[in-house]
C-alpha cells in the first residue's frame, strides 16, 4: 500500500478555526484511493527532521500563539525547514504558517520578527483586517485556471519576491495584500494561501494536485483515480456564485 | 430631564409594539430608537435595580435562565432580557419596557445576558450588583478577534464597575486570569473532579499559559481546556472555588452532583444534561450566593429548572417532539454531540448552518467539531438532514466524517424541511435540530407559520 507521511507543524499553536479540515481532506482523499497517510505532529520542543516527510502542513495562528512559536523557532529548526523546501518536500502553509515560511514580519509598530526565510516573501502588519469570502484563479498551468473559493481573515500584507510566483490571481477579495491582485504563493513544491481553515475540502482539484505533487516526488509518475466530487464542488460553487 | 426619559420610553414602546404587529421578532430597533432621545437611557433606567449581568462565550442564556429560576423560587421580583437581545440596544429596550414611563423600575432585580463585545460599554452603564463570566472559548474570530481581545473587553467593563461582585470560572485558565487584574469581590465556581458518564473531548483553545506562554499541566480536565490547570513555569494555577461540584455523574437528560456551597454539601439532581450545563448551574449558584439566597432555595430551583430559549427547547409539532439546541462554536457543538451519543433512541438529526453576521461569517469552525463522533452513533439516526445558507459545507463535513453522501439529505427550503420532519416522524421519532443563531430565528419563524410555538419576545 502506498503511503505518504505528513508532518503537522505546530498543531497546537497554529490551529486557527478549521485548519484541521485541510488534513482531513488530504487524508480521506488518499484513503478513498487506497493510499494511507501517516500523521506526525511536531510542536514546541520537538526536532523537525526535514527528510522524514512527504508533506508538511502549517496552519494559521493568533498573535498570542505566534509569540510562543517564535521562542521555539531555533536556528536549527529554521535551517531544517529551509532545507526541506529546497529539497522539494511539499508544503501547504496557511495564514500564519504562510508568513512563517517568509523572511520576516514587520508589525505596524515597526517591530520586525525574523522567520525561516524558506521562501522569498515578507509580511507587513496593518491595523485594518482583510476579512471575508474570496475567490482566485490558479496560476499553475496544470490547474488550467481553476477557480478556488476560500475565507480570508488577516491583517498582514504579504509581498512576493522575484522567484516566488503567486498561487493565483484574485477574482474577488483582498488576497496577499489587497494591492497587486496576487493570491498566495508558489515556489518549488510549496503552496501558500491566506484562505484560512478548510481550503482543501471545497477545492478538491487543488487538493488532488497537491497530493499528486507529493506522490510523484516519492513514486515517480502517478495516476490518481477519479472521485465523485459533486458535493465538494457544490460547496465551493456557493461562494463563487455569491461573489460573482 | 424627566421629560426626555418619558419620550425615550414612549418611542421604545411604540416601536416594540409596531414590530410585534408586523410579526417581527426584532429586538434591537426599539432600544436604538429610545437611545436617540436619551443617550444615557440605559444608565438612568438601571439605576435603582440590582442587576446580574452575564457574559462569556458559552452558556450565557442557560445561566441567565437558571438564575431567574432561583430568583423566582426566592420570591424576588425581576425581569430578563429574553430572546437573545444581548447588545446595548436590546438591553436598553428591555429596561425601558420594564420600567414606568417616568423611568422608575417595576422590578427589584434584573437578569441580563450581555454579548462579550458589547460588555465593555454595557457594564459601566449598568454597574451591576453581580457580573458573571461563564467562560471563554474561541468564537467568531471574524467578529470578536482573538480571545485575548475579548478578555480585554471584559476587563475594561469590570474595571469601570469596582463595586460589582464578579463570578469567575476557576477551571477556565482564560477567564480566571481576570481574577489577578481586578480588585472586585470574587466568587469562584468549578468542578472538583472530572465528570463520570461521558467521554469528553479535549480540543483545547488554551494549551499554553496566558501569563508566561509555557505549556500547562493538568491534574484533571473536564472538557475542552477546562480543568485543574497548573503552570510549572510561573505558578499560575486554578484556585479552589467556593461553589463547586464533586462526584458528578452525567445521565441521559440530567446530571447528579454533590453541590458544594461554601463547604456545605448538597446532593442535587440537575435537570440538564452535559458537563457544560453543570458549569452553567454552578455559575448561577455563585450569582445567587452573591444575593445571599438560601441554599435550600438554590438546590430546589436547580432540580426543577427547565431549559431556556433555544438552547435545549422541546417543541411539540403535532405530536413530534422537536428538540432545538443552538450551536455556534466547536466546543458547544461537541458538547451537544457528546450528549446525543449517550442517547440510544432512534432520531432524526437536522443541522442548520448560516453565515450571517450574527452567526459569524466564517464557518470554518465546523471542521474543528467532532463530526466523526456523529458517525459513531449513526445507527441511531433515522435520517440526517443539512440545511441553512451553508448546507453544502455541512454536507461535505459529514462526507469527510465518512457518512455516505447519498444518505445525507440537503434541504434549504424550511417549509419543505418542516413537512419532511413531521411526515417522516409520523411514528413519533424525535427530531433534534441544531441551528446556528440566525438559523434558529428563521427556522422558528417558519415553524410558527404552521404550529403554535412560543413567540420570540416572551
Ligand atoms: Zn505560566
Amino acid at each position: 500500500m502506498d503511503k505518504l507521511k505528513l508532518c503537522h507543524l505546530y498543531p497546537d499553536l497554529l490551529n486557527l478555526y478549521g485548519d484541521r479540515g485541510n488534513i482531513i481532506s488530504m487524508q480521506k482523499r488518499l484513503e478513498w484511493r487506497g493510499i494511507s497517510l501517516e500523521l506526525t505532529e511536531i510542536s514546541v520542543g520537538n526536532d523537525f527532521i526535514a527528510d522524514s516527510y512527504d508533506i508538511v502542513f502549517i496552519g494559521g495562528g493568533q498573535d498570542f500563539e505566534q509569540e510562543i512559536l517564535l521562542t521555539d523557532l531555533s536556528e536549527e529548526k529554521k535551517k531544517n525547514i529551509r532545507y526541506a523546501v529546497k529539497s522539494g518536500v511539499v508544503f501547504l502553509a496557511i495564514c500564519g504558517g504562510y508568513q512563517l515560511l517568509g523572511t520576516h514580519y514587520k508589525n505596524w509598530n515597526d517591530i520586525q520578527y525574523d522567520f525561516t526565510g524558506a521562501i522569498d516573501i515578507h509580511t507587513i502588519g496593518h491595523k485594518k483586517r482583510m476579512i471575508g469570502d474570496f475567490t482566485f484563479k490558479c496560476s499553475d498551468s496544470a490547474l488550467a485556471g481553476l477557480t478556488v473559493a476560500g475565507f480570508e481573515n488577516h491583517s498582514g500584507k504579504t509581498y512576493l519576491g522575484g522567484a516566488v510566483k503567486p498561487l493565483g490571481e484574485i477574482i474577488k477579495g483582498s488576497g496577499n495584500n489587497g494591492e497587486d491582485q496576487t493570491a498566495g504563493a508558489r515556489y518549488k513544491n510549496v503552496f501558500c494561501s491566506y484562505s484560512h481553515g478548510p481550503l482543501l475540502p471545497k477545492n478538491p482539484v487543488l487538493c488532488d494536485y497537491i497530493l499528486k505533487t507529493a506522490l510523484i516526488r516519492k513514486y515517480g509518475d502517478y495516476n490518481l483515480s477519479v472521485l465523485n466530487d459533486s458535493a465538494e464542488i457544490a460547496a465551493g460553487n456557493y461562494i463563487i456564485k455569491k461573489l460573482k | 430631564m424627566k421629560i426626555s426619559i418619558i419620550i425615550a420610553n414612549i418611542v421604545t414602546r411604540i416601536s416594540t409594539f409596531l414590530l410585534r404587529i408586523i410579526g417581527s421578532g426584532g429586538t434591537s430597533l426599539p432600544g436604538k430608537a429610545g437611545m436617540v432621545f436619551k443617550r444615557n437611557l440605559l444608565q438612568l433606567l438601571s439605576n435603582n435595580i440590582k442587576v446580574v449581568l452575564i457574559t462569556g462565550t458559552n452558556g450565557k442564556t442557560t445561566t441567565s435562565r437558571i438564575i431567574a429560576e432561583i430568583m423566582k423560587k426566592a420570591g424576588f421580583t425581576y425581569f430578563e432580557n429574553k430572546s437573545g437581545a444581548n447588545l446595548i440596544s436590546g438591553i436598553t429596550a428591555s429596561f425601558s419596557l420594564n420600567s414606568t414611563l417616568t423611568g422608575n423600575p417595576k422590578y427589584d432585580y434584573a437578569v441580563i445576558e450581555c454579548d462579550e463585545a458589547a460588555f465593555k460599554t454595557v457594564c459601566p452603564m449598568i454597574k451591576p450588583h453581580t457580573i458573571v463570566v461563564t467562560n471563554l472559548f474561541r468564537d467568531q474570530l471574524d467578529r470578536f478577534g482573538e480571545i485575548t481581545h475579548t478578555l480585554n473587553n471584559i476587563f475594561i467593563g469590570i474595571k469601570a464597575s469596582s463595586d460589582s461582585v464578579v463570578v469567575l470560572n476557576a477551571d477556565d485558565s482564560l477567564s480566571f486570569s481576570l481574577a489577578e487584574t481586578i480588585s472586585n469581590k470574587i466568587i469562584l465556581f468549578g468542578l472538583d473532579s472530572p465528570p463520570h458518564g461521558s467521554d469528553s473531548d479535549f480540543l483545547s483553545d488554551a494549551p499554553y499559559c496566558i501569563r508566561c506562554k509555557a505549556p500547562y499541566t493538568y491534574e484533571y480536565r473536564t472538557y475542552a481546556h477546562l480543568g485543574k490547570f497548573f503552570c510549572s513555569n510561573c505558578g499560575y494555577h486554578r484556585h479552589q472555588p467556593a461553589i463547586s461540584a464533586g462526584n458528578t455523574t452525567l445521565l441521559q437528560n440530567s446530571s447528579k452532583i454533590d453541590l458544594v456551597i461554601h463547604s456545605q454539601v448538597y446532593s442535587c439532581l440537575l435537570a440538564l444534561p452535559g458537563a457544560y450545563n453543570i458549569y452553567n448551574a454552578l455559575s448561577a449558584v455563585a450569582a445567587a450566593d452573591s444575593f445571599l439566597i438560601k441554599h435550600e432555595v438554590i438546590v430546589a430551583a436547580l432540580s426543577s429548572f427547565n431549559s431556556g430559549f433555544g438552547r435545549m427547547e422541546i417543541l411539540d409539532l403535532d405530536g413530534t417532539a422537536a428538540h432545538m439546541i443552538l450551536v455556534k462554536n466547536p466546543a458547544g457543538l461537541n458538547q451537544v454531540i457528546n450528549f446525543l451519543s449517550t442517547d440510544s433512541t432512534r432520531k432524526l438529526l437536522v443541522l442548520i448552518l448560516n453565515d450571517n453576521y450574527a452567526d459569524g461569517t466564517d464557518i470554518s469552525w465546523i471542521w474543528d467539531a467532532n463530526f466523526e463522533k456523529i458517525k459513531s452513533f449513526s445507527d441511531t439516526l433515522d435520517k440526517i438532514i443539512v440545511s441553512g445558507i451553508r448546507a453544502e459545507e455541512l454536507k461535505i463535513r459529514l462526507k469527510y466524517a465518512e457518512f455516505d453522501e447519498n444518505e445525507i439529505i440537503l434541504e434549504k427550503n424550511y417549509k419543505k424541511l418542516i413537512n419532511f420532519i413531521v411526515s417522516d416522524t409520523a411514528d413519533s421519532i424525535p427530531v433534534y435540530i441544531l441551528p446556528t443563531y440566525t438559523a434558529m430565528f428563521d427556522f422558528r419563524k417558519a415553524l410558527s407559520k404552521k404550529y403554535k410555538i412560543r413567540k420570540f419576545w416572551k
